[in-house]
């Protein structure tokens, strides 16, 4: 499945680059992770808690940063399996300048496999989205100054 | 002297049906063994992946849980999964129980949890870590036989497991005198069985007499205990299979599973029986699906609509490895495409490939609802192009009653038969005249209307066994018990056929007793000694003939103990209305419980005579039969949504002499439920990664009661003279005759709009933006 997802954020560029690849602001805004840690140069580790097509499931996983170009740019591969199955997703992020704020489109490749294939694809495009825009609610409630002082 | 027709023939209500009504008929799941564990098994996520490593640890310690196996630890113990068709240069993966190296479908299991209860088990399996490295994936059978593919089994070189031709007459010389070539690609979805009971077993070893009880979910428990002592270490003669009531098979069950012989021989490694029952989503991932076939149809007509020849070339999705009958199935679509017509020439080549997905198998029909959906779809196609009537074309190719037995080019003897008849009778039913009224009027007020007519013939009573890959012939046995009552036993293993009523009252009517009298026995090799099972309509029309057999013998041996008490001949000895009748002072006579008492106290019998009151036989049919029948449908297609509803549906099949209507009729019910799913809704999709997308009812919808139409149905009788009984089998003739005659009646629906053909299932969507292209009206 193939993902085309405009998001705007009230910070500039760099701020944004630096806060969707910190690990805690990460773990903070990605919905159902429970731990993120960084293992490694551009490499974290995952554990999330996710509800999906009625199938509740832990799922561990890496994702890597790749092709970084701050704060143009990066690809974010997840590689993520537990009981229901696996996800493996490749997202080319781009971030662009618009206003006082940052524009991030991400285009991203999604595979599901498993039992969750078996029963959630027809789900599958909706509940990506969905975590796509929780996350970026997130994301942007973190970037905001008031936010920040509260 | 019999009385056979009081209870033969008439619609009597099934004895199996009070306990099953009231839910206390007894299946796999109720089983309770003290000590019994439970199974729960890890299936690959990936449809073909290099497996790296495999992490036990954190589930072996879960409390509750007695042991976790994988491939390692079971595959050198238990022999690979057996495939019983025997074709030529046929190339086969060895199936391991469990996934070895590799696994090649999403679905494999790659492990299995023994703990104390269920949940524990399934909580234990999702608890093992297997790191997999994902591998090229193989889906379209199409691609998957066109150069640079990558390969479901490396090992063997290529994805094409066998080829398998079909050549009868002269067929350059049928397209050479052709006024006209019709041609078609035709593409048979997947399917899942989807019976509602999903499969199961129980497996328990006595260390003490060392012997191994399976109960199991399945049609064919004399199959199972056959081929089983192959894979696990447990003689013939030391193995007991029992299948309990079984919630629907349809071809399903028609298997020998590796989940059957690991249950096993984990009970034997663990010392306590084991439980094993598989999930709705295994069930739709990990038991054989059924069709999937595409190919390039070409025939060869005169400009009167006679038929010369077929071309035909297949290309048959087998899946990613070999089940019990796997390769054969589509060689049956083969036998059977020259219909219920006089076609001279035919070839056919089928082109078996391996793709990595569920291994396909017997489904409800097994080849021969293809081969009907193909035929009957290129008669209308026939008709079409020829602007011919679809009934007269079929008439003008049909063989004459007095042609029977008719010998097809594909070398099929077909018994009896009068198409023209079950032809007529439709038509007569459906009120053809006004049907065709109706269409007409509703096409000129600019409705989607259309009538479709399917003809039919196949192929049952499975059969003589040099046709068969483990003997085709069945057992039975009857005994007269020192009471008097009759004790029945078969070894067909009916789930859902209604032999426990039909075969009562066979006996019923031939001893001459009550059929309250009569118990028959079925679905346990310790009882049923051998017998080869219910598929292939064969249970009555191969199954009866056995126990008549036993009838026979019966009663001539009961015949000399009747003159030796009556003091006469046996020549002067009569068997009338349940009682051996001195011919000529009807006053001296005695019943079968003075006989049974006789015989078994065994104080007064004539000399040489062998005490006891039972007989056995093996019956060995000589041909297969051949029922047939007409289906019409008439459809109304919404021209706004595409939505297909049936308005008519007239059933007239001929499964020659009816031992019971009310059966014959539920079979048929059943068997057009089935079909409509498949002309209208179902289809097994796999993604391009060989995701199994459909694997739960929200996603793979089956024919739900407001999709049922009433149906008119109706029979003509042209009795087998095959058996004894003039019976033919009708297990499956629902799904052969209705599917081509749904999708003929949305096609006629649809033909005005200048649409010729479009592929099952016909979906409001598939039929919404059909309409919307040829209409060229936008479609969204």
């Amino acid at each position: 499945m193939h993902l085309h997802l405009i998001y705007q954020l009230p910070a500039p560029r760099e701020r944004v680059f630096a806060a969707m690849t910190d690990p805690a602001v990460l773990q903070r805004c990605i919905p159902g992770c429970e731990q993120m840690i960084k293992d490694g140069e551009d490499s974290y580790e995952a554990h999330l808690q996710v509800g999906f097509a009625g199938l509740k499931g832990k799922y561990r996983g890496r994702a890597r940063v790749e092709d970084r170009r701050p704060p143009e740019s990066y690809t974010l591969t997840v590689d993520g399996k537990g009981a229901p199955g696996f996800v493996r997703a490749t997202s080319r992020m781009c971030l662009g300048e618009k206003g006082e704020g940052t524009e991030v489109i991400c285009d991203a490749d999604v595979q599901i496999g498993g039992v969750i294939a078996a029963v959630g694809s027809r789900l599958l495009d909706a509940a990506a989205r969905k975590m796509a825009d929780d996350f970026f609610r997130a994301l942007s409630r973190e970037l905001t100054p008031m936010s920040a002082a509260q | 002297m019999v009385n056979p027709t009081k209870h033969v023939g008439q619609p009597m209500k099934r004895v199996e049906d009070p306990r099953l009504i009231k839910g206390i008929a007894t299946y796999v799941d109720d089983l309770r063994l003290p000590g019994m564990l439970h199974a729960a098994f890890l299936r690959s996520p990936h449809a073909h992946a290099r497996i790296r490593r495999i992490e036990t640890g954190a589930a072996k310690a879960m409390p509750g849980v007695v042991g976790v196996f994988t491939g390692a630890d079971v595959n050198d113990q238990c022999g690979v999964v057996p495939c019983a068709a025997a074709i030529p240069d046929l190339k086969a993966p060895k199936h391991t129980v469990l996934a070895g190296e590799r696994a090649y479908f999403a679905g494999h299991p790659v492990a299995v949890v023994v703990a104390q209860n269920a949940y524990v088990a399934r909580d234990a399996a999702d608890a093992i870590d297997v790191d997999y490295e994902p591998l090229p994936v193989v889906t379209d059978p199409e691609r998957a036989i066109a150069g640079g593919s990558p390969l479901t089994h490396p090992e063997l070189g290529t994805n094409v497991a066998y080829v398998h031709s079909v050549s009868s007459g002269d067929i350059d010389e049928a397209f050479r005198g052709a006024d006209r070539v019709v041609r078609q690609r035709m593409v048979h979805q997947r399917l899942t069985p989807m019976p509602i009971e999903p499969r199961g077993c129980v497996a328990s070893y006595h260390p003490g007499d060392q012997t191994l009880t399976l109960w199991s979910s399945t049609q064919v428990p004399h199959l199972v205990r056959t081929l089983l002592p192959g894979m696990i270490s447990v003689p013939e003669n030391k193995l007991r299979v029992v299948a309990p009531e079984v919630g629907g098979g349809f071809g399903a069950k028609l298997n020998v599973y590796a989940e059957e012989a690991l249950c096993a021989h984990l009970a034997m490694r663990l010392g306590a029986p084991v439980k094993w029952i598989e999930s709705r989503r295994e069930n739709a991932a990990a038991t054989i699906h059924g069709r999937d076939q595409i190919g390039e149809y070409e025939v060869a007509v005169t400009r009167d609509g006679r038929v010369l020849g077929i071309k035909a070339r297949s290309v048959a999705d087998l899946g990613s490895y070999l089940q019990l009958l796997t390769p054969a199935i589509p060689t049956l679509t083969g036998l059977v495409l020259t219909g219920c017509y006089k076609i001279p020439a035919i070839t056919m080549e089928i082109v078996g490939v391996y793709t990595n997905k569920m291994a396909t198998d017997a489904y409800r029909g097994a080849g021969r609802p293809e081969a009907t959906y193909l035929i009957e779809r290129l008669m209308n196609l026939i008709a079409d192009d020829l602007k011919l009537d679809p009934i007269e074309i079929r008439l003008k190719n049909f063989p004459q009653p007095d042609e029977f037995p008719f010998h097809t080019a594909t070398d099929l003897q077909y018994d009896s038969g009068n198409y023209q008849a079950a032809l007529k009778e439709a038509q007569r039913l459906a009120d053809w005249p006004a049907l065709v009224r109706q269409r007409d009027d509703a096409r000129a007020a600019g409705r989607l209307f259309g009538i479709g007519v399917s003809t039919y013939v196949e192929i049952c009573g499975m059969g003589p066994s040099k046709a068969m890959p483990a003997g085709g012939w069945e057992w039975g046995c009857v005994r007269i018990e020192i009471s008097g009552k009759v004790t029945v036993i078969t070894g067909v293993s009916p789930h859902g056929q209604g032999e426990e009523t039909s075969f009562a009252q066979i006996v019923a009517d031939r001893l001459g007793v009550p059929i309250g009298d009569v118990v028959v026995l079925h679905g346990d090799t310790n009882i049923a000694h051998y017998g080869r099972d219910t598929y292939g309509s064969r249970g009555l029309v191969v199954g009866g003939p056995a126990i008549v057999m036993c009838i026979d013998k019966i009663i001539a041996k009961a015949s000399a103990l009747a003159a030796h008490l009556l003091s006469v001949s046996v020549d002067d000895v009569e068997f009338r209305d349940g009682r051996f009748v001195e011919k000529k002072k009807p006053d001296n006579s005695v019943d079968w419980a003075r006989l049974a008492g006789e015989a078994y106290i065994a104080k007064n019998l004539p000399p040489a005579f062998e005490p006891g009151l039972e007989a056995s036989s093996f019956y060995e049919p000589e041909n297969f039969t051949y029922p047939f029948g007409t289906h019409i449908v008439a459809v109304e297609v919404d021209r706004e949504t595409g939505d297909v509803k049936i308005v008519k549906y007239v059933a007239v099949d001929d499964c020659g002499v009816q031992i019971n209507p009310l059966l014959v009729e539920g079979q048929v019910q059943g068997g057009i439920a089935h079909s409509i799913g498949q002309a209208l809704f179902e289809r097994t999709v796999y993604d391009e990664n060989g995701q199994l997308l459909t694997g739960e009812f929200m996603d793979y919808p089956l024919a739900r009661a407001h999709d049922i139409p009433d149906y008119v149905m109706g029979s003509t009788v042209t009795p087998s003279p095959g058996n004894p009984l003039g019976a033919k089998g009708v297990g499956e003739a629902g799904t052969i005759g209705a599917t081509p005659a749904i999708a003929n009646a949305v096609m006629d629906a649809l033909g005005p709009l200048g649409i010729r053909h479009l592929e099952l299932p016909l979906t409001p969507e598939r039929i919404w933006r059909a309409i919307g292209q040829h209409a060229g009206v936008a479609a969204g």
